[in-house]
């Protein structure tokens, strides 16, 4: 029994796991679905005699649905769990128990980041190749290559959301409160984001990256956030194990 | 010395939890921590544990980290843990190399075999407590930090508190909190007493408890018992004489040696039917009270 396999258990026998997958699948199926009949279903509800005309879908808007749902509640979902793990202060008498067995806060925080920023990268994976392969079979296929490295931008994002979440708890003791400002940065760095060019260099700008990519985007114009995420998710983990070491019980 | 302090302090803005604590514990002790509620105890064992750092003053242990524990006073783990998985995990954070079979053996030890497979959100508050023990016993630390060990248990939780306690003498070094005085009198041999966050008192049990109680014996006999008090008055080595009870007499001797040596004669020769017959053993609850009520 190591802190590796105890993030682990956290994550499969509190249903943590299945929250992140089952909430990723579940907006990857339905993504590519709602776009396929988005036209039928306004016209079934609209009013009588409105008719409402879209353009015909194309493989892209499948893919648009499943970011849009997942950038949003998908995000609230991992923030929630990694905070429920990585906020390991907020009880003493329990904190106590791990905190006097290591030598650095480090040892707890490694697994705990690790172990939930890899269940991120899988609830994302899963819901994206289940908005792929529906989006084939509703709207046709998907450019492989630029659906992978969407994929892959938009992981690394979600690794930059789990740090921030590591972060903040390092300064914060409860889990809502850290899971409530990381939350809030996420926010203000996308509203900042959407302001000049400086979003170009944010990894808020990796969000959309999946979806861009399919409608045939730059690649190269996102590497500049994925470095910086990168780099600032490093910075964030060092961060809360230099302050959470610090941390009085 | 396994512990020694000097002029530890600590602050939480201007009251002093700890202030100017000069602590020393010698390796292989049971050392009770005594004192009202707010006395500083829990910062003190917060600050030897490594969990708080002191304001001032100086903190030397004499073994690692690694080798010393903390058991909280309400100890809590993971619901969704067994009480084997917890064990395993304290064993793989401090000592990997203790053979796995002593999990099931610590388990054992504290009464918890039945229970081990079992999700510790089920257990009772003396089977946490107990599983605390069992966590903390499996890295056999040299030094253990107790705090409050057994406070919130029902009188049989607290007996097996105790006698795993007691069972730890000579394996390691104990520290433990308590505001249960029997139980520091029962199991340690070193106290040290707290007051709004000042050692004021911290040596060996019987050095706080000799010169503070009156030598004395307690002497159960059938009535009557005044032949037998006018008796023991007679004795120049007897210092007082109180009838506590029909049946019960409080003899104040000079000296408990001397008394073993005389004392039963004396009955004897004045046809006392003795019940029983015991030196009055010195309390560390009148002591502690007159040291905390100044």
């Amino acid at each position: 029994m190591s802190l590796w396999r105890l993030e682990w258990l956290r994550l499969v026998r509190t249903r943590r796991l299945v929250a992140i997958l089952g909430i990723y699948l579940f907006f990857g199926l339905t993504g590519p679905l709602s776009a396929r009949y988005l036209s039928a279903i306004l016209g079934r509800v609209g009013p009588p005699g409105v008719k409402i005309e879209l353009p015909p879908p194309v493989p892209a808007d499948g893919v648009t649905q499943f970011v849009s749902n997942a950038s949003q509640i998908g995000l609230l979902v991992v923030i929630l769990v990694a905070a429920s793990a990585l906020a390991f202060d907020a009880r003493r008498e329990m904190a106590v128990f791990v905190r006097t067995r290591v030598d650095s806060v480090r040892e707890i925080l490694v697994p705990a980041f690790t172990v939930n920023a890899a269940a991120a990268i899988a609830g994302f994976v899963v819901g994206s190749l289940a908005a792929w392969y529906e989006t084939a079979v509703l709207l046709g296929g998907l450019p492989p290559g630029r659906t992978l490295l969407g994929i892959a931008y938009g992981s690394l994002y979600l690794v930059f959301a789990v740090a921030m979440v590591a972060a903040v708890a390092a300064v914060v003791r409860g889990v809502l409160a850290a899971a409530g400002i990381a939350v809030t940065i996420l926010l203000v760095l996308a509203v900042v984001g959407n302001i000049g060019a400086a979003g170009r260099w944010l990894p808020t700008s990796l969000v959309g990256a999946l979806e861009a990519l399919v409608r045939n985007a730059d690649p190269v114009d996102y590497l500049p956030a994925a470095a910086i995420a990168a780099a600032a998710s490093a910075a964030l983990v060092w961060f809360a194990a230099a302050v959470g070491t610090r941390r009085e019980l | 010395m396994i512990v020694e302090t000097s002029g530890l302090t600590k602050l939480y803005g201007s009251h002093a939890a700890l202030d100017g604590v000069d602590l020393a514990v010698a390796q292989g002790s049971v050392f009770g921590l005594v004192g009202p509620n707010g006395a500083g105890k829990t910062t003190l064992l917060g600050i030897l544990s490594g969990l708080r750092r002191p304001t001032a003053g100086d903190v030397h242990i004499a073994v690692s980290r690694r080798r010393m524990a903390l058991l909280p006073d309400t100890p809590q783990f993971d619901p969704w843990l067994t009480g084997t998985e917890v064990v395993a995990l304290a064993r793989t954070l401090v000592a990997p190399q203790v053979p796995r079979q002593r999990i099931d053996e610590v388990l054992n030890d504290a009464g918890l075999s039945e229970a081990a497979g079992r999700r510790v959100g089920g257990y009772s508050r003396g089977m946490l407590q107990r599983l605390g023990l069992a966590a903390t016993v499996i890295g056999q630390p040299d030094l253990l930090l107790l705090d409050e060990p057994a406070s919130a248990l029902d009188p049989a939780g607290r007996r097996e508190v105790l006698d795993l306690i007691a069972h730890l003498r000579g394996q390691a070094t104990v520290i433990l909190s308590s505001h249960i005085l029997g139980d520091v009198q029962e199991v340690c041999d070193a106290v040290g007493v707290l007051r709004a966050g000042r050692l004021i008192f911290s040596g060996p049990l019987e050095d706080l408890l000799v010169g503070r109680a009156v030598p004395a014996y307690r002497v159960h006999l059938r009535a009557p018992v005044e032949p037998v008090a006018d008796a023991l008055r007679a004795q120049d080595w007897v210092t007082s004489v109180d009838a506590t009870g029909v049946d019960s007499l409080r003899v104040g001797v000079r000296a408990l040696a001397e008394a073993e040596l005389r004392l039963p004669a004396v009955l004897a020769a004045a046809g006392a039917r003795v019940i029983s017959l015991a030196p009055l053993a010195p309390d560390l609850e009148d002591v502690y009270l007159e040291l905390t009520s100044g």
